[in-house]
């Protein structure tokens, strides 16, 4: 229930906030200052806080889901051929070098990549996606191995069922579920990457509306309008933290 | 001592234990007997006062005296041993220091010995332990080292440093059991509770245990058995309740189960395997072809068949002109590096049902999965009629795979949770012999009508079945295929006597080759035409069942007999 409500208002801001956007005033104030016609108070640009609010959460929830979208589709592919392949080689091939990638910190792998390339969104997606793929690839190789040995899946095979399907039919449910439940902590990461890669000014350009630059372009001004910080980053927590009960609570109602 | 008055354990409104009341002695031994469900497992974690999530209890449970369902029961006056130890142990840790930590928890209680009592007055006179806490200091841990020597060695096991170094999975299937049982007794218990002992184990390693637990009850420990091992409770028990569905159907000593007067704990005495002295006199429960002689398996070392099985209709099933229908010939397999099986002959004529028996890690297991192409071995073939499986599942195309089918121990994680018992066994005949899902689903329906399994069940989930019937399912898939050959691997360790029987005369009357895997040689025996003994990958004695029974050449063999000869009370 709490779950629920903590990933819907934020959600619900991102996906419904560019349309209510208009309704706020668009005409800029002084900055840090709060008073009629800005319920939410201005930013340090003198613009209306509440509509940057409803405007910067779709860039969050958009970049965050793509990055785990491709982080997802990485890791099954790279877990699943460790897991399928009988030569112990290539599994070892396949899986040694994200344990290096796991050894590093994911912000550093940011850091170091945004000084080496051109900054920008596409870089964050990629890198995100990348940083959070270790952690899925050898779930999902532990999870398969762990289905594909059981006496069901074997039972499965000597019915005659070909390999891909016994994968369909039984691996993938039984690997849906601690994927599940690992899901809320890989979302968290990526909301929390992408935010930081916004907040440090390497991904989105610092004028745009977006909660995590906002965050950081409002810092300075914390003690003045608090309201201008407190908004942006209370929805990044109520999303991140409402994501990990929700996932925990998917993962106890299945069976 | 225990004491119960009137326990009722209760779920939502319906009761699964009622007004049961006992008292066990110091020293005495009570056996709790009955099938599952019967609340065997309630009463006996009732003892712990503990209760499942969702069972309340009420009554009075007293144990040396203190209140068990009371706020101040004192830790590790009563120890337990799980079922399946193995799920009980730690994996990722040392046994030695699991041990010592479960001693410096329950604090060093005085044991069945005497010397026990002295270090419990050390452990008094230095204070290092504060009672629960996990500091524990020098002289604490000297304590503790010293609970845990005496626990390891009342349980029979070694308590030199590389024992205590090991992990579990480095300890036999035996071993782990007293290594349960070493984890009860480090804390020194007044009552330990024995959640089916003896299952699983081989008869010369449930002899050893019985004797261990025989030597702690003279010491003083009362010992409560949950279990449907009947030998055991004969050997052990001075006290026997039988229960059925939570209701009490008899109680008193051990001369119940010499004359029950129960008709349930008659149905349930007849259900024990026929003992060996009996196989021999008698012969099996069921012979599977009355009037049909010796079907030879040929002795061990020599490879072929020294009688054809032609011209015994029914039988037979085709075998063309003296072909055997399985043929193994120099069959080695490992794990990893280390050698599961010794290369392996062995020759099955069609038609006859051979037992596989040996202790746990003997390559019993290993052997039924290289039959049926889930274990690749490193060497040999196998031949059903003649013709060369693969030894990989992968490289089986389906008529290879319709040739030799199994059944596995646990029915439960045989099946997929999340798809209807019929669909499932459907599936093989249409896959394997190429029927319509409609027609296959009808004949899946048809025999598992005649394997005893309700009709109205099937079309639930593997969960909404018992184990006995979803045992059954298991075979109904297996024989959808009509396989040549069906490997039958512990398929009744996982149940209960009486559906035990109902399984092996549901097998013995199946028209097929078959090759029972089991430790329980007497259930085998009742059933096998021949034997084959293993051991430690070799296979040490191989033959028909009543010459091999009368007249057993391997030492390992015959202690196994002696074992069994001995459990049997006359």
């Amino acid at each position: 229930m709490v779950a629920g409500a903590l990933v819907a208002v934020p959600t619900l801001v991102a996906v419904a906030g560019p349309l209510l956007a208009p309704l706020t005033t668009a005409q800029r104030g002084i900055a840090y200052w709060s008073g009629p016609g800005y319920p939410l108070g201005t930013d340090s640009l003198g613009r209306d806080v509440l509509g940057l609010v409803l405007r910067g959460g779709a860039s969050v929830l958009l970049l965050a889901a793509t990055a785990s979208l491709v982080a997802y589709a990485l890791g099954a592919l790279v877990g699943l051929a460790a897991a399928g392949t009988r030569r112990r080689w290539l599994d070892e091939l396949l899986m040694r070098p994200l344990d290096v990638l796991l050894a590093v910190p994911a912000l550093l792998v940011l850091l170091l990549v945004a000084s080496l390339t051109d900054r920008g969104v596409g870089m964050v997606v990629v890198v995100v996606a990348v940083v959070n793929t270790p952690a899925i690839a050898r779930l999902i190789r532990a999870a398969t191995l762990d289905a594909v040995r059981r006496p069901a899946a074997e039972a499965m095979l000597l019915q005659g069922e070909p390999r891909w399907r016994v994968y369909a039919v039984f691996v993938a449910r039984e690997v849906a579920r601690p994927l599940l439940a690992d899901a809320g902590t890989r979302l968290t990461t990526a909301v929390y990457l992408v935010g930081a890669a916004n907040f440090l000014g390497v991904g989105l350009p610092p004028g745009s509306a977006d909660w995590a630059v906002l965050v950081d372009r409002n810092r300075a001004g914390l003690l003045l309008q608090p309201w201008a910080v407190l908004a942006p980053a209370i929805l990044i927590v109520a999303l991140t933290v409402g994501m990990n009960l929700l996932a925990d609570d998917l993962t106890r109602r299945r069976r | 001592m225990i004491e119960l008055h009137e326990l009722v354990a209760i779920v939502g409104s319906t009761s699964i234990v009622e007004n049961v009341s006992l008292q066990v002695p110091a020293g005495g031994v009570l056996a709790l007997v009955g099938e599952s469900g019967s609340g065997k497992t309630t009463t006996g974690l009732a003892l712990l006062g503990e209760a499942r999530p969702g069972v309340a209890l009420t009554g009075r449970i007293l144990v040396d005296g203190y209140d068990m369902l009371g706020a101040r029961r004192p830790r590790g006056l009563v120890g337990y041993v799980p079922q399946h130890p193995a799920a009980a142990l730690n994996p990722a840790r040392r046994v030695g220091g699991v041990l010592a930590e479960l001693a410096a928890v329950g604090g060093a209680r005085s044991g069945p010995d005497a010397s026990a009592a002295e270090g419990r007055r050390r452990a008094g006179a230095d204070g290092a332990r504060q009672p629960g806490g996990w500091t524990v200091g020098r002289g604490g841990r000297a304590v503790a080292r010293e609970a845990v020597g005496r626990a390891l060695s009342a349980a029979q096991l070694a308590t030199d440093r590389e024992t205590l170094r090991r992990y579990p999975h480095q300890f036999s299937g035996g071993q782990q059991q007293r290594l349960a049982l070493a984890g009860a007794l480090v804390g020194g218990p007044k009552v330990v509770v024995l959640d089916e002992p003896t299952t699983g184990l081989d008869p010369v390693t449930r002899r050893a245990v019985l004797d261990e637990l025989a030597a702690l009850a003279a010491a003083g420990l009362t010992l409560v058995l949950l279990t449907h091992d009947l030998g055991a409770v004969r050997a052990l028990a001075s006290q026997v309740l039988v229960l059925r569905r939570g209701r009490v159907v008899e109680q008193g000593t051990a001369s119940v189960l010499a004359a029950p007067t129960h008709p349930y704990t008659r149905e349930l005495v007849e259900a024990e395997p026929r003992r060996i002295r009996e196989l021999v006199e008698v012969g099996p429960r069921v012979t599977r072809e009355p009037g049909d002689e010796p079907r030879n398996v040929g002795e061990a070392g020599s490879h072929t068949a020294r009688e054809s099985v032609d011209g015994e209709p029914g039988v037979t099933r085709g075998a063309g002109g003296g072909v055997p229908l399985l043929e193994v010939s120099g069959l080695t397999a490992h794990y990893g590096r280390r050698a599961a099986l010794a290369p392996l002959d062995l020759v099955l004529p069609a038609g006859s049902c051979l037992g596989v028996v040996g202790a746990s890690g003997s390559g019993k297991t290993t052997l039924g999965r290289c039959l049926a192409g889930l274990h690749a071995p490193t060497t040999g073939e196998v031949r059903v009629r003649g013709e060369v499986l693969p030894g990989r599942l992968d490289q089986r195309d389906l008529p290879h795979r319709r040739r030799v089918q199994y059944v596995f121990q646990d029915p439960h994680a045989s099946f997929d949770p999340r798809r209807p018992v019929l669909e499932q066994v459907a599936r093989t005949a249409v896959l394997l012999r190429g029927l319509t899902p409609d027609t296959a689903r009808a004949e899946a329906d048809a025999l598992l009508t005649r394997l005893g399994v309700a009709p109205g069940t099937t079309g639930r989930r593997p969960a909404g079945l018992s184990g006995g019937e979803l045992q059954r399912a298991a075979i109904a898939r297996a024989l959808l295929a009509e396989p040549d050959v069906l490997v039958c691997d512990e398929i009744t360790s996982a149940l209960d006597p009486l559906t035990q029987a109902g399984l092996m005369d549901l097998l013995t009357g199946l028209d097929l080759t078959l090759i029972l895997i089991s430790h329980d040689l007497p259930l085998v025996a009742g059933a096998a035409d021949h034997l084959a003994v293993l051991a430690d990958g070799h296979l040490v004695e191989h033959g028909r069942t009543a010459t091999l029974l009368t007249d057993p050449r391997h030492p390992l063999t015959r202690a196994q007999l002696d074992a069994l000869a001995e459990q049997e009370v006359p």
